[in-house]
Formats: structure tokens, sequence, C-alpha cells
């Protein structure tokens, strides 16, 4: 069996490398069908995403898939690129370490965000893709159905897609989802227009917010991005009766001093909100809301500094989980290569068997042409003893094997079977 | 079988001990352990009531209402109480809940252990009368005690977000927009259960007046200190409706939290007091024949004790 990774990340190759080797989904598809059509005993699954663009191959021997250099070339032709300019930006693996990536892949620890949880779907669409078209196989089938059994044994046993480490992800989950029970009658007002603002937006979006509001200084912007988001603008002396309406404020302006003052808050602001909770991200810098806003009743004011706080000590108790994950992974992989092995050997166990049986057919037919009265019963008492003898005999070997396939390649152990045994391909 | 209060006492405070664990280690076998535990314990908690409903029912010289003593009282609040917790156990599996919600029941549990095994109202006459007052305080005693649990939460939690600090392992809670939906319910709930319990304590009262049977006197610890905690909680529900603010938030959860403090004054006169209303009270004046059985009742006995 033969199992071969072509590709490049973020770990590897610069965005402009990656942008060039992307994939949409259709282009997922055609690059398949060629695959197939080039090379039509190879299984194979394409893997794009904006971090990464994989494209895994398996067969049963090396001379059905192609070679690393025919992957390099094959993803260059697709793109139009001369192959030379994206050589050193790709790397190359087989076997255990193609397992071995794709798990952690799938379990998000080779991400740029490490534990986000987007990746599993990614890679269970790449291989659903790839399904579809026909282009999986026995060996894919397995690959990655175990790489998402892994990716599911990591989430759950450690903390580490829980632990979020970018300000906009940790801001909605770790912050807004604990005040709020929904979002979709909630009001969002959107001051500024910061890019991480939008980021955000994207998160309760996911989240199924609705009721958008954009306020800017400049109005063509806001109704830029009220458009965008589906949601209205309004003009910049709204500010005040839009943050009584509100739930949920982002603020980005680049304003040098605070725009939520808080004698604009006690004046205007909260003697008509009814102590109701007001959720607000200033992710300006200099702050647009001045902190003592944050003091007043039912307000949660989270500034960049304290999300930038939460995120490090997300990332700290995360570091903290890594080696119990990568120990999910290096167990997962050492098992699933030992069955991999072990499967392996199934052909020569066969032989064996199938080696001994004929002389015990014989040896049993010799013996009740001498025993003519025997009744059934007691030939086939005698059948199952000689059944027994033979996998007593053949326990052993057959042990010494399993426990080699646990150990490594057991070739070696296979070739002397063959030899002592004198077994024939 | 023989199922006593330390049965179930001691499956809800395994239950509790894991949901503690929670805070220090993860597991994947402790929600199902945990939830095994609460049922176990509901088995056994429903079994002791039925036990104890059944034999009371089944009382030849005196047809008292099942379940119509302090002692049972309070059990039958804890039961509610562990039901509740079971359904948010199975339906917010990673929110630590049971650390607040056992706690109550437990304690329900034990003051259960020093209030009166004697019926509050025992004459036939007032068994319908008896089993309304009760159901109601009961349920009032339990949406009480839930608001209590969520505003409790509800205080924690948002001291933790204006501290800015997130969701702790093992301690995650409800978010505040529906601690606030429950602190509110809870308000609304117990001030109609209590109103329909104590008012109906009142007719079951007039009725054996009326009748001449022995009723608890109006100045009695119990009685007034329910209706000071129907006073409080109907001002407590005026104060959340016609006052804006405080229908959201922490002043929701103070009011719920007050309404607590009235409750265990209430339970602390049921359970501790010198009352005729199946306090301590009662017992001494068992032992003497007198107060809450009538004379009729207790001729009726074989041992003439009044047949508790």
């Amino acid at each position: 069996m033969k199992l071969q990774l072509v590709g490049c990340s973020h770990h590897t190759s610069a965005i402009e490398v990656r942008e060039r080797l992307a994939f949409s989904s259709d282009e997922v598809c055609t690059a398949l069908d060629r695959i197939r059509n080039r090379y039509p005993d190879s299984e194979a699954v394409l893997l794009s995403t904006c971090n990464r663009v994989e494209l895994y191959t398996a067969g049963e021997s090396s001379d059905l898939i192609p070679s690393s250099d025919e992957a390099v070339r094959f993803l260059a032709e697709f793109h139009g690129l001369q192959p030379d300019t994206i050589h050193a930006d790709l790397f190359r693996m087989s076997d255990e370490e193609v397992l071995r990536h794709l798990f952690r892949v799938s379990a998000s620890l080779d991400s740029m965000v490490v534990g986000e949880p987007q990746i599993l779907s990614q890679v269970k669409q790449a291989y659903q893709h790839a399904t579809a078209q026909d282009s999986t196989g026995p060996i894919t089938h397995s690959i990655f159905q175990a790489a998402v059994t892994v990716a599911r044994r990591v989430a759950n046993e450690t903390t580490i897609n829980q632990r979020r480490v970018s300000i906009p992800s940790l801001a909605v989950a770790d912050f807004a989802k604990q005040i709020f029970e929904q979002f979709d009658d909630k009001h969002i007002l959107l001051i500024g227009a910061g890019e991480m603002a939008e980021e955000t937006l994207l998160f309760l979006k996911d989240e199924g917010a609705t009721n958008v509001t954009v306020i800017n200084r400049n109005p063509q912007r806001a109704t830029e991005l009220a458009t965008k988001w589906g949601g209205r603008a309004r003009p910049w002396e709204d500010l005040a009766p839009a943050l009584v309406e509100a739930d949920l404020v982002i603020s980005t302006t680049g304003a040098g001093e605070p725009v939520v003052t808080l004698d604009l808050y006690k004046r205007e602001i909260e003697p008509d909100r009814n102590q109701q909770s007001l959720f607000v991200l200033d992710l300006a810098v200099p702050r647009d809301v001045e902190p003592a806003v944050g003091d007043r009743l039912g307000v949660y004011l989270y500034s960049i500094d304290d999300l930038r706080a939460a995120c490090e000590r997300n990332r700290l108790a995360r570091d903290a989980e890594m080696p119990a994950a990568i120990k999910i992974v290096d167990e997962e992989t050492d098992r699933f290569m030992a069955e991999l092995r072990h499967r392996a050997t199934g052909p020569i166990i066969q032989r064996l068997r199938s080696g001994w049986t004929k002389p015990k057919e014989e040896e049993l037919e010799r013996l009740f042409n001498k025993l003519p009265d025997l009744d059934d019963r007691s030939r086939e008492e005698v059948r199952r003893s000689f059944d027994r003898m033979i996998n007593k005999l053949l326990h052993p070997p057959l042990e010494s094997l399993r426990d080699e396939a646990r150990q490594g390649s057991p070739q070696g152990l296979l070739d002397a079977l063959k030899r002592l045994f004198q077994l024939r391909d | 079988m023989n199922v006593t209060v330390v049965c179930f006492a001691a499956s809800y405070v395994v239950s509790l001990a894991l949901e503690v664990s929670r805070v220090f280690f993860r597991s994947k076998v402790r929600g199902v352990v945990m939830v095994g535990f609460t049922v176990a314990g509901l088995i056994a908690h429903t079994w002791f009531l039925s036990d104890r409903a059944i034999h009371s029912a089944g009382s030849p010289q005196l047809s008292v209402s099942p379940l119509s003593s302090p002692f049972d009282w309070l059990l039958l609040a804890a039961w509610i109480l562990a039901i509740t917790y079971l359904y948010f156990a199975y339906y917010y599996r990673k929110e630590a809940i049971g650390i607040f919600i056992l706690p109550v029941v437990l304690s329900l549990i034990g003051a259960a252990q020093f209030a009166s095994r004697e019926p509050f109202a025992p004459q036939p006459a007032s068994r319908v009368w008896g089993q309304i007052h009760g159901i109601f305080l009961v349920l009032g005693t339990v949406s009480l005690l839930v608001g209590f649990v969520s505003g409790t939460m509800y205080l924690i939690h948002a001291r933790r977000l204006k501290h800015k600090l997130p969701p702790m392992r093992g301690f995650r809670l409800l978010n505040l927009e529906r601690l606030d939906a429950i602190n509110h319910r809870s308000i609304v709930l117990s001030c109609i259960f209590m109103a329909l319990g104590v008012i109906s304590g009142v007719v079951l009262n007039l009725i054996l007046s009326h009748r001449e049977l022995s009723q608890i006197p109006w100045n009695d610890p119990v009685v007034y200190s329910s209706g000071l905690l129907l006073i409080w909680v109907v001002s407590a529900t005026l104060f959340n409706a016609l006052y804006k603010p405080a229908r959201h938030g922490r002043k929701v959860a103070y009011l719920t939290i007050a309404s607590f403090v009235f409750l265990a004054i209430t339970l602390a006169a049921l359970v501790l007091a010198e009352t005729q209303h199946g306090g301590r009270n009662s017992e001494n004046s068992d032992n003497t024949g007198a107060s809450l059985v009538s004379p009729s009742l207790v001729a009726h006995r074989p041992d003439g004790r009044g047949g508790r």
C-alpha cells in the first residue's frame, strides 16, 4: 500500500503561493477527474483552504499513483505555472507521515489558529467531493474516516478547540454568548468601520444576528457597510438613540477621543435603557468608549486589551493542552498503521492456512478409509480435532506476525514464513 | 423494600460531588454517572414519598391527606427540585447548575429531619382545601428556590463578566439572558402559587372555625411568616411589573434572593418555632390530644392519641 501527499500550507509557503495554487470547488472536481483519467488505479483527495492546498494520493503500490514529482507537475500545470516556480514551496510526505499529518490537520493542530473548528468540516468536504467524483477507494475511505474520529477524540478529550485565540471569535463565543441566549432578536450597532468589526460581525451572523445598524461619520461608508451586511445606516447624530436601542455594540472608529463618554451615557442613554444588558466591544485604539461606562449597571464593556489578555490566557491554556492532543494523534496513527500492516499480512495468512488444509483433507480421507465403521458424528469429531490442531500449530507464528506488525513492517517475518512454508505468490 | 432518607440523600451527595469535580478535571463518563446517581436518588425518593403517602391514606381511623406533614412537605419540595435539576443536567450538560441546585435539595432534606411528621390539618372536612393549600405552597416554595438558585447564578456570572473573565473550565453557567428569564418567571409564578396557597389556607381555617373544629391561631408563627412572605412576593411582583429597570438584570436577581430570605424565615418558623401548624408545638399538643385534632377524632382512636 502506498500513501503520498504533496502540498503547501501556511507553514511552508507565502500567501501569494497559496493563492496561486488554491482550487475552487469546481476546480477541485476538474482536477480530480484529470487525476483519475491519468492514473485510473490511484485514489485521490484534494484539500484546498485559504491556509493549505494538499493533494493526497493512494494506491496498492507506488507504480499505480503519481510520483511526488508528477504530483508537483500536475499542480503546476493545472494552474498554468512552471513546476520550478513552486517546487521549493511544496512539501512531500509518504505513508505513515501522511497519516500523522492528516490526523493533525483534521484535529486542527496544524491550523494557523490552532483549535479552530472549520478545518474539520473542510476536510470532510474535501473527502465528500472526492467520493462524489469517484476518486476515493478503500485506502482514502479508511484514512479520512479515521481522521474524523481522531479529530473528535481530540475535541472530546482536550479543551484545545474551546480555547479561542482570535479576538472576534473570543468576543462572540466567550463573552457575547455568555450574556445573550440568541442573537436573531438583538440590535447590533456598528460604530465605525474597522476590519475587526466586520470579522466580529461575521461571527455574529453565524450565530443568527440579523438586525444590524451602522453608524459612521462618513454616511456613504455607513451605507456601503449597511448594504453589505443587510442592515441599515443611521447618521452620526443618531448615536445616542441608536445606543439606547442596541443590545450589542462594536465600536472601531479612528477617533482620537472617546465617542461614548460617561456623561453622554448617563445623560442620554442610561435613563431610557432601563438597565437592559448592553454588551460593548470597544475594538478601537485609542478607545471609543470611556472605561467608566463599563461600571454602569447592565453594561459589559470589553476593550481590545481586555480581549487580547483573554486571548493570551487561552493561548497559554491551549499550549498546555497541546502535548495531550499530539499524544492522541500519535496513538491513533500507531494504531492505524499497526492495523494496516496486519491487514497486509492477510494474503500470507490465507495462503498458510490453505497450504495446511490440503494435507489435512488427505490425511482425513486416508483415516476414514481405514476406519469405515465410524459414524457421522465420530467423523465430525475427528475433523474438528484436526482443525483445532491446525489452529494451535498456526497460533504462535500468527501471533508473532501480529506482534511484528505492531512494532513496524513485518516484511522480514513474512519473507521467513514464505521460505519456511514454501508459500508462492 | 426499606428505603430511608439516607438512601436518596446519599445519591444526591454523590451527584453533587461529581458536579464539583467538574472544576478540577475532565471526564467522559462523569455526566452519565451523575445523571445515573440522580435518577437512582429520585427513584428512592419517589419510593419513600409513595410509601408515606400510601400509609397515611390507608390509616383507617384518620383519613388524613397524603404527604401533609411539614416533613413530607419539605421532602416533596426537594423531590420537585431534584427533578428540575435532572432536567437541567440533561439539557444543559456543560453548565454547572447542580453545584447550585443540589445543595438546596440537600438542605431541604436536612431541614425535613428537624420538621414534624404530624399532618397540618387532619380533619376530613378540610381535606380538599388542605390539599390545595399544601400543593400551592410547595409549588410556590419550589419557584422561590429555583429563583434563588438562578438569581445567585446571575450575580456570580454578571460579576465574572464585569471582571472580563472568560468561562471557567467545569464552571460554565447559563447565559445572563436565560437566567434573567428564569428569575422573572420564578417571581411571577411564586407570587401566584403563594397567593393561592395562603388564600386556600385562610379558607381552610375559616371552614374549620365555622364547623367549630380546632383551627390554627391567626397569630401562629407559621401563619404570620407565610403572610409576610406573601406580602413580600406580591410587592416584588408589583415592583417587577411596574418599575421597568426591575424587569432585567441584577434587580430581579436581588428580588429573588430577598424572596428566599423571607422563605427561609417561614421555613425556620415551620421547623423550629413553637407552632400549631405541624411544627414542634403540634407534636406536643398531639401528646395531650389537643389543638389540631378535634376531640371527636381523638375519641375515635383506639389509643386515644389522635391517630398519627
